[in-house]
């Protein structure tokens, strides 16, 4: 055993079992107790440990130098360094420290101390002596102990190491709980070490020890802790650097073999004679390449010719002589041939192709890009005077971007007639009568025409109009008849009961309804006369009904019915009803009994149904779908037409309930008219086009009609059997169509259009905005926005 | 049930490719994958349905055809593009070490030598393939020839490009194949029928050409490399099945001297081609010679040109003889070759097809002024049959003759200023052109048609000689017409005259017209702004919903005509009233004009005569707009019948008639207004 304690300084702990005294055995300045932690786990352990147990943790001096000495001869990667230089500082610290027991107790390890003995004997003596001794264990067998193999030059296995923990690859963690952290080759437990309290660790941070690195050896425990010589052996490693100390990788070079003629040569024999000889062999070789030279197979050299190399033609071949046509592939798109110059692109053009002064300056002014041609056509009288053309390079840049980046595709150009897309439709002549001429003009409205209807006798025409006035003329002649002036605010509305029997207007003004009788028509007999006084008065008994409560009118009071006063009176106004908002469209049941008014702004107000008979409002729709724009009843069922804006709602009236929506496509409706059949119901819009509803057949359009550049205001069907139909639009036109229903249902309608009707002046982007047929004839009169009506015969 | 199909897998998508996908799969740079394009007449196309080609990606993008762009994957050329690249990296190591011969000696035996013949012979696999693609190549070739030399267009590039044009129009003398011509202001357009492709190309007038900054001449680089060698392989075939040798033997010292054309000389093959060679090689040699002598003689004897001697004359006669078969080419070569053969009777039958072309001009002999462009001039009247073509010797070498004062030339065609000579015989002129400039110092030679330049394209086209004496020197030449156009139904066409019911009067009655209508627009148009925007219905934004004004035009005529009810009776009184006073007023006018003039009895005559005949004629013409509204009419109450889609197409198709009508209209109205002056001009003359 090396000597111990040469001034080295030494934390040596001595734990018994029995009592938990820590021993200190040091005489150096440096005196540190570490207490473990006593926990209750502990304890047992600590119990069963069957003999006392010495661990030295520290370092001394002199070991690290020799430490740092043994290890300056090992290069190689960190690990091999740590490996190595484990096995060598644990055994001889425990070394050291069994040599330290020696000294204080007498045996306190026999294992150590045997193994250490036979060690010595094993080196010193013979292989052939047992290398074991033979003791009992617990049970009384006997137990063979094997001495500790001493690693030297002789061994093989020189890095073995002395005091190796055996647990394998295992996490130190599983030991947490136990006193050891494993055990060594002989079965022997490796005890932990004592691990610093919270006052050494404040010691240590405050003054570091040498060589402390932070780290744990995972396997003994221990913190791990590097020499200085160590840790700079380290940092040349990771520099890339040799580890080894004082190395120098460029050492001054001593050249021995130089060019300079030494004073003592190296080797003092005397120049061979072959050095003055001249070489046969040499000879040999010359006089081979004279005789090649001779020969001619070999030729002098001569430096290669800076001539420009002359580059032949590729084309020395017919590339087409087995020319093999090929079907062209669908694929294949041949980029198309420019067009052959035309006449403006002459020197000299024909006089009629050079552009004038205007037509110049607005190709001046263009934007290159947007100009149809790229040249002005100019004429020159002599040939000389033609300049060059300036964008020639360009132009034909820019088709060799077309031809390899413009994409290509087939495009198989229409080749018809465009006559050949019109429908076949019959000659309108065949179809006569319809109306083609304008018979007679009502001129004396101030203000647009709003609204007209021809009485139903077929004599007298009714108009209202923006000036407030409701006029009534003689149909055929255009002679005004009566002026009834009812206030100020426009007429929007007049409509003639149907029915021979009483001669009743109906005329609707801002939120007013007004009934007249006119008195001074010719056809006003008296008989007639009294029939409609009592159609209006008749509702008057009924006035004092006010109070039920069981109508929907009552809880919300749509109307109120009365005399509009004895001024209106003496022209024949007799009866006013006042509903809540304006009201744009008053259309009659069949029968005269029952009208609806619609104000569109009236919200729930909006659709009023009024009986006259009772003088009675109901409003049947609490709420509508959109802003009802216009209603009518059908002329046979008990069915109610809403037109809102983008639909129209069918209603039946004596179940209540909504029956079907017809989906006419439209985004904003104008005006809706039923065939007489009842089968067949036209709707007009303002987005230019009318459309005509088979309702048997779907709830969309059987056909759309865009026969006008601007919003068509009013459709109507003729009345009485005609198969005629006719449109009125703000483009100032009216379109008569031609619509037969037949009662076949497997039949469709045939629709074809007649005539267009103009003459309406279009005022302030308003044309026709009202149209009406004669109940019998196929006479029609329109109300145009220019103040005049016009009858069309 | 089959499998359910995968999307993306089949059809457009997967037979587009878009053209980042072609550059990554081919694994080359872009500008490489161009040239690649290029040479391999690779182009992009539009798939029928984008977004589906596209996987349903939006952003725009181009796409290639998918097997267009595999079949690139094989090409020889991607190698060589390839080594290239490598070469360009071997050349820049040695460079930056300062290696700067190493780099060149790489260069010189490193540069990898494109061929591209098996594309040409892929893109065109039959000749005529290749001529039908003739057009574009021709007019690159063509304007590389014209270009100076510079940085980006290499001098080799340029003198290969006018060989390569000048063998080409030396075929098509030899077989009498160019058809038609064209002076635009672009340049020259030809027109040659070879194997009964039409090739049209356009060579430009030599001048300095532009050239603006957004030209890349790398791109045009790589469509002329192309061309060039498309069109030597053509050359190629187009002189062997004449039997000619290619490449012609090339004259470097004419060329020098601005030989063009005459630098070349053609040779046949066959058993005479040794004899062939040998007198031509002589008859060029010694054609300079001769012209020298000729040329002393002449400046020695300048003093007396009038009377031109007739020992000169005799020698240019014998000379005349000695030089025509060299110039007369195909005549030699026929002799040249075996009869029997398949090449004689191509070149036969070639010179049989093309007779009224080859003997348009043969009978002449032309002098080019200096002015005059004596190349395309040289050309034209060779491929044309013309043999004897002479001009100063300071525009270049082989000439005929370079003396302008020989007595055999029938033609010369001058393009200097001067005053038209009065009719055919010159004498008259002498003493006029003499007085006239000094500068000229010519004079008119007898018995010798003085032409502009124009003449020679014009007998080209109409195919026969035409009048010179509407050509003559300072005349105001007839335009000049493009062969190309074909007037089709309601187009417009100069060559005929106006139709004759749209006179002059009807112009100008129609100009009259259109006054008193256009003060009616404007007058209405003041009433409508008076008057204030009302407010309109109180339904308020109904009427936004049909949107587009109309203009007041019609509306005024609408009203003039309804107040009645009877549209065009009404109508036409109006208007014929309105016609009938400003006849008057003409009329009138005219008297007023003649009377001014000195009185001349025809002018009142037809004054008076127009007077009760335009009424007549009025009504006629508002007989025909009656109808024509009538038509419209029809027209529009069969179009709302139309489902929409109809109506658009049929629209689309109006729109394109009605743009070409108006065209013609428009320059009918300016003819007639031209003749109208031109008449007037004349009247007061």
């Amino acid at each position: 055993m090396s000597a111990p304690g040469r001034g080295r300084k030494r934390k040596l702990l001595t734990r018994q079992p029995e009592e938990t005294v820590a021993n200190v055995v040091d005489e150096t300045e440096r005196f540190a107790s570490l207490e473990l932690d006593d926990s209750g786990s502990e304890a047992p352990s600590v119990a069963s440990g069957s003999a006392s147990e010495v661990e030295i943790e520290g370092e001394d001096e002199e070991d690290s130098d020799n430490e740092g000495e043994s290890n300056g001869k090992v290069t190689g990667l960190i690990e091999e360094e740590l490996r190595a230089l484990k096995p060598t500082r644990a055994s001889r610290s425990r070394r050291n420290a069994a040599g330290a027991n020696g000294e204080d107790e007498e045996a306190s390890d026999d294992d150590a101390e045997d193994s250490d003995e036979a060690g010595f004997e094993q080196v010193d003596e013979n292989d052939l002596e047992l290398n074991y001794t033979v003791s009992t264990d617990a049970n009384g067998n006997p137990r063979y102990i094997y001495k500790e193999i001493e690693p030297g030059y002789e061994t093989d296995d020189s890095d073995a190491p002395d005091n190796e923990n055996t647990i394998g690859d295992i996490p130190l963690t599983f030991y947490d709980a136990y006193p050891h952290i494993g055990y060594d080759i002989n079965g022997k437990k490796i005890m932990r070490p004592a691990k610093g309290d919270a006052l050494d660790t404040l010691l240590n941070s405050i003054e570091l020890p040498e060589g402390w690195t932070g780290l744990t050896d995972p396997a003994t425990g221990k913190p791990l802790e590097l020499t200085q010589e160590e840790l700079e052996m380290l940092k040349k490693i990771t520099r890339n650097e040799i580890p080894e100390e004082g190395y120098d990788p460029y050492p001054e070079m001593f050249d021995y073999f130089s060019r300079q003629t030494e004073i003592m040569p190296l080797s003092a024999a005397p120049e061979p004679k072959r050095r003055f000889v001249p070489s046969k062999h040499e000879a040999k070789k010359v006089m081979k390449i004279v005789k090649a030279i001779r020969e001619g197979r070999i030729q002098p050299y001569r430096p290669p010719e800076e001539t420009e190399e002359e580059e032949t033609d590729p084309w020395t071949f017919d590339v087409w002589a087995d020319e093999k046509p090929r079907p062209d592939h669908p694929m294949n798109v041949p980029a198309p041939k420019l067009p052959p110059p035309g006449y403006e692109e002459s020197v000299h053009p024909p006089p009629e192709y050079l552009p004038d002064q205007e037509e110049k300056d607005t190709w001046l002014a263009q934007d290159p890009e947007e100009r149809e041609k790229e040249f002005l056509p100019s004429d020159y009288d002599a040939l000389h005077k033609v300049p060059g053309y300036d964008r020639f390079v360009k132009e034909r840049f820019e088709r060799s971007l077309d031809l390899y980046l413009a994409p290509r595709v087939r495009r198989s150009k229409l080749d018809i007639d465009p006559e050949s897309l019109l429908p076949k439709l019959p000659n309108p002549e065949e179809l006569r009568p319809y109306p083609t001429t304008c018979a007679a003009v009502f001129s004396g409205h101030e203000g647009r025409v709003r609204s007209i209807a021809v009485d139903p006798t077929g004599t007298i025409l009714a108009s209202g109009a923006d000036d407030g006035t409701v006029r009534l003329w003689e149909l055929l002649t255009g002679r005004q008849l009566q002026r009834i002036r009812i206030g100020d605010e426009p007429i929007n509305a007049v409509r003639w009961r149907p029915g021979r029997d009483a001669l009743i207007l109906a005329a609707a003004s801002g939120n007013e309804v007004y009934f007249v009788i006119p008195l001074t028509i010719p056809n006003m007999t008296p008989a007639v006369e009294s029939a409609s006084r009592t159609v209006l008065d008749m509702g008057f008994g009924h006035a004092t009904g006010k109070g039920d409560t069981n109508s929907a009118s009552q809880k919300i009071p749509g109307s109120t019915w009365s005399r509009p006063g004895s001024k209106l009176e003496e022209q024949g106004v007799l009866l006013k009803i006042v509903v809540r908002a304006t009201v744009k469209v008053i259309c009659f049941h069949r029968r005269g009994e029952y009208f609806a008014t619609v104000a569109p702004s009236g919200q729930s107000h909006a659709v009023a149904i009024h009986t006259l008979s009772q003088h009675r409002t109901q409003l049947p729709f609490r709420k509508l779908k959109g802003l009802p724009q216009t209603a009518t009843f059908h002329p046979s069922k008990p069915l109610f037409f809403v037109a809102t804006q983008r639909s129209v709602r069918i209603y039946d009236l004596s179940r209540q309930q909504l029956v079907k929506s017809l989906q006419p496509g439209a985004k904003w409706i104008s005006s809706i008219d039923l065939h007489p059949g009842g089968d067949n119901l036209i709707v007009g819009a303002y987005d230019k086009r009318m459309m005509w509803h088979d309702l048997e057949l779907s709830i969309h359009p059987y056909r759309t009609l865009r026969f006008h550049t601007k919003a068509v205001r009013a459709v109507k069907v003729h009345p009485g059997g005609l198969p005629l139909f006719v449109d009125a639009s703000d483009d100032g036109t009216c379109q008569v169509y031609h619509g037969r229903v037949v009662d076949d249902l497997m039949e469709n309608a045939t629709i074809v259009p007649l005539k267009t009707l103009r003459g309406h002046k279009v005022t302030s982007q308003l044309g026709v905005l009202d149209v009406d047929w004669h109940p019998r004839n196929p006479w029609c009169v329109t109300a145009g926005a220019d103040g005049t009506c016009r009858l069309w015969t | 049930m089959g499998r359910i199909k995968k999307k993306g897998t089949a059809g457009q998508a997967k037979n587009f490719i878009t053209r980042t996908q072609a550059v990554r799969k081919l694994q080359i740079s872009l500008p490489d994958f161009r040239r690649l394009c290029i040479f391999k007449g690779i182009y992009p196309r539009e798939p029928r349905n984008k977004k589906k080609a596209n996987k349903s990606s939006t952003p725009s993008t181009t796409f290639y055809y998918s097997k267009d762009i595999q079949y690139l994957l094989h090409e020889p050329l991607l190698q060589k593009f390839r080594d290239h690249k490598a070469l360009a990296k071997k050349i820049n190591r040695a460079l930056g070490k300062g290696q700067f011969k190493g780099a060149s000696r790489l260069e010189k035996n490193l540069t990898p030598r494109m061929r591209i013949d098996h594309i040409i012979r892929e893109r065109y696999p039959t000749f005529v393939d290749a001529v039908r693609d003739l057009d574009d190549a021709l007019c690159m070739v063509y304007l590389f020839a014209n270009l100076p030399s510079t940085e980006e267009v290499p001098h080799k590039t340029i003198a290969l490009c006018q060989r390569l044009c000048n063998e080409f129009e030396h075929y098509l003398i030899v077989s009498h194949s160019l058809r038609k011509s064209f002076l635009s202001i672009k340049g020259v357009y030809y027109q040659a029928t070879i194997q009964g492709q039409d090739v049209l190309w356009l060579v430009p007038y030599k001048f300095v050409q532009r050239v603006t900054g957004d030209v890349d001449f790398r791109i045009m680089a790589t469509f002329v490399d192309f061309y060039t060698n498309l069109l030597g392989f053509v050359n190629f075939r187009l002189y062997t099945t004449l039997g000619l040798v290619y490449p012609p033997k090339f004259n470097q010292l004419s060329d020098e001297q601005g030989g063009e054309l005459g630098a070349f000389t053609l040779q046949g093959h066959g058993l005479g081609q040794e004899e062939d060679q040998d007198e031509e090689i002589t008859s060029v040699t010694t054609n300079p010679k001769a012209q020298a002598i000729a040329d002393a003689l002449a400046q020695e004897e300048a003093g007396a040109i009038e009377e031109t001697s007739q020992n000169e004359d005799s020698s240019m006669a014998v000379k005349d003889t000695e030089e025509a078969p060299v110039d007369d080419a195909p005549a030699d070569l026929a002799g040249a070759m075996i009869p029997g053969s398949s090449d004689f009777d191509q070149a036969l039958q070639l010179q049989v097809d093309d007779t009224p072309y080859a003997t348009l001009f043969s009978d002449m002999s032309v002098f080019l002024s200096r002015e005059s462009p004596r190349h395309a001039l040289e050309f034209l009247l060779r491929s044309f049959g013309c043999k004897r073509i002479g001009w100063e010797e300071s525009l270049g070498d082989g000439a005929f003759k370079s003396d302008e004062n020989w007595s055999g030339w029938t033609h010369q065609v001058v393009d200097r200023p001067g005053a038209p000579s009065t009719g055919g015989s010159a004498p008259h002129d002498e003493t006029e052109a003499g007085a006239q400039s000094a500068a000229d110092s010519q004079q008119r030679v007898p018995d010798r048609a003085y032409v502009q330049p124009q003449w020679v394209w014009d007998c080209v086209n109409a195919g026969r000689i035409l009048r010179t004496d509407l050509y003559a020197r300072g005349a105001t030449l007839p335009p000049h017409l493009s062969p190309w156009v074909k007037a089709k139904k309601g187009e417009y066409d100069p060559t005929q005259p106006l139709e004759p019911a749209d006179t002059v009067d009807a112009a100008e009655q129609e100009e009259g017209a259109a006054q008193p209508l256009a003060n009616g627009a404007s007058k209405e148009e003041e009433e409508e702004e008076e008057e204030e925007e009302e407010s309109d219905l109180s339904d308020g934004m109904q009427e936004d919903l049909s949107e587009d004004e109309d203009e007041s035009a019609d509306e005024t005529k609408a009203d003039i005509d309804e107040t009645l009810g009877d549209l065009s009776d009404d109508d036409d009184d109006d208007s014929a009233s309105v016609s009938s006073a400003e006849v008057d007023r003409q009329s009138h006018q005219l008297e007023l004009e003649a009377e001014a003039a000195g009185v001349k009895p025809s002018a009142k005559k037809s004054a008076k005569n127009a007077k009760p005949s335009a009424p007549a004629k009025s009504e006629k013409a508002k007989q025909k707009e009656r109808e024509a509204r009538k038509e419209q009419e029809e027209v529009e109450r069969l179009k709302g019948m139309m489902s929409k889609r109809k109506r658009m197409l049929y629209e689309k198709m109006q729109y394109g008639n009605k743009k070409r009508e108006d065209e013609a209209e428009k320059l009918k109205s300016k003819r007639r207004k031209l003749e109208a002056t031109k008449q007037r001009a004349g009247g007061k003359s």
